[in-house]
């Protein structure tokens, strides 16, 4: 019973060292929306994330910036009919970004939902030796 | 989010770019092109004749549909470029209404040569299989469910339309018939439309 105790401790230790790191420019609700939005297409315009995401543009604007910073999006500013125009796509570092805060996430979520179901039958069974 | 999550999420986004009422306004041009010659050809006028008067029409309506895309609607959607995955969907879906041309053509020139089945290629069955495999094609390719029931609606129309002319006798039933249902779909292209221009205003930076 203490070895799986001690099991579950260091399932718990590595669930939260696997949690702190995370990804935090992607892990941000605004930022992880664009950055799947972006993913799902080769490229689009700030309006297309505008209606997507549901930000506002100062939001969007912010948000952006940041991940252009981290070199994480492209973005190409045009005139297009005269007006100004901002495109922006997913760069090779952006898009394994996404994608390894995708495994992280659904390795963590996996591992909670294991001890969660285990916890469960524990419960249900009665059988407390063998938890 | 895996791999299916984010095919729901890429045809999701792909599909929004067609609720704005293009396919049924589209889908309403094709039938008022059947049912406008149809009407015109019964009121006197020769087939040529008909298809010509017919021409100005879907070709005004088609350049209206146009540019009220362009400068309505992808200014409020924003412009996207899809994934290479889609963009040779799209291509495949443009090669099936080719094929289908070609085919009939092929099937026609065999069923004209034989007189026993000659009234079969001139009746109803391209009028009912070209649009099911027009429209079929395009809900496979564009993962667009509704294009099932537009093509079914679509191809009903014509025997529909004949069957009618048995009931009510009237020659102009068939035209009738089609035209009722063109300006069905056009009617649900501008009800799209409004809903989408309730729903998107556009953007000021």
């Amino acid at each position: 019973m203490k070895e799986l105790e001690n099991q579950g401790k260091k399932q718990t230790t590595d669930s939260l060292s696997e949690i702190m790191n995370i990804d935090r420019l992607v892990h941000s609700p605004a930022r992880l929306s664009i950055l799947t939005y972006l993913s799902v297409v080769e490229e689009g315009d700030a309006v297309y994330l505008l209606n997507q995401t549901g930000l506002t543009w100062g939001n969007l604007s912010a948000n952006i910036t940041r991940l252009q910073e981290a070199g994480y999006i492209e973005v190409v500013k045009e005139f297009k009919d005269k007006k100004p125009h901002t495109l922006l796509k997913l760069t090779d570092r952006g898009r394994k970004a996404f994608h390894d805060y995708q495994n992280k996430m659904r390795g963590l979520l996996d591992v909670q939902t294991d001890r969660v179901n285990n916890m469960d039958n524990c419960d249900t069974s009665g059988a407390r030796e063998s938890c | 989010m895996d791999t299916s999550d984010q095919k729901n999420l890429e045809r999701r986004v792909f599909t929004s770019f067609f609720q704005a009422g293009f396919i049924e306004a589209f889908t309403g041009i094709f039938l008022l092109q059947l049912g406008f010659p149809a009407l015109f050809s019964r009121s006197g006028f020769g087939d040529w004749e008909s298809a010509l008067l017919t021409l100005p029409i879907a070709l005004i309506l088609l350049i209206v549909v146009f540019l009220v895309r362009k400068f309505v609607i992808i200014p409020r959607l924003g412009r996207v470029k899809f994934l290479p995955e889609r963009r040779r969907k799209i291509s495949k879906l443009i090669i099936v209404p080719i094929l289908t041309l070609i085919a009939g053509a092929i099937v026609g020139y065999i069923f004209s040569e034989n007189a026993s089945l000659r009234h079969i290629f001139v009746g109803q069955i391209p009028f009912i299989l070209v649009p099911i495999i027009v429209f079929g094609a395009a809900a496979y390719f564009l993962d667009m469910k509704r294009l099932y029931v537009y093509g079914a609606v679509v191809g009903l129309v014509f025997p529909l339309g004949k069957y009618l002319e048995t009931v009510i006798v009237s020659r102009n039933t068939l035209p009738a018939t089609i035209l009722f249902t063109a300006f069905v779909f056009l009617g649900m292209a501008t009800v799209f439309l409004v809903a989408f221009l309730r729903k998107y205003q556009e953007p000021r930076v």
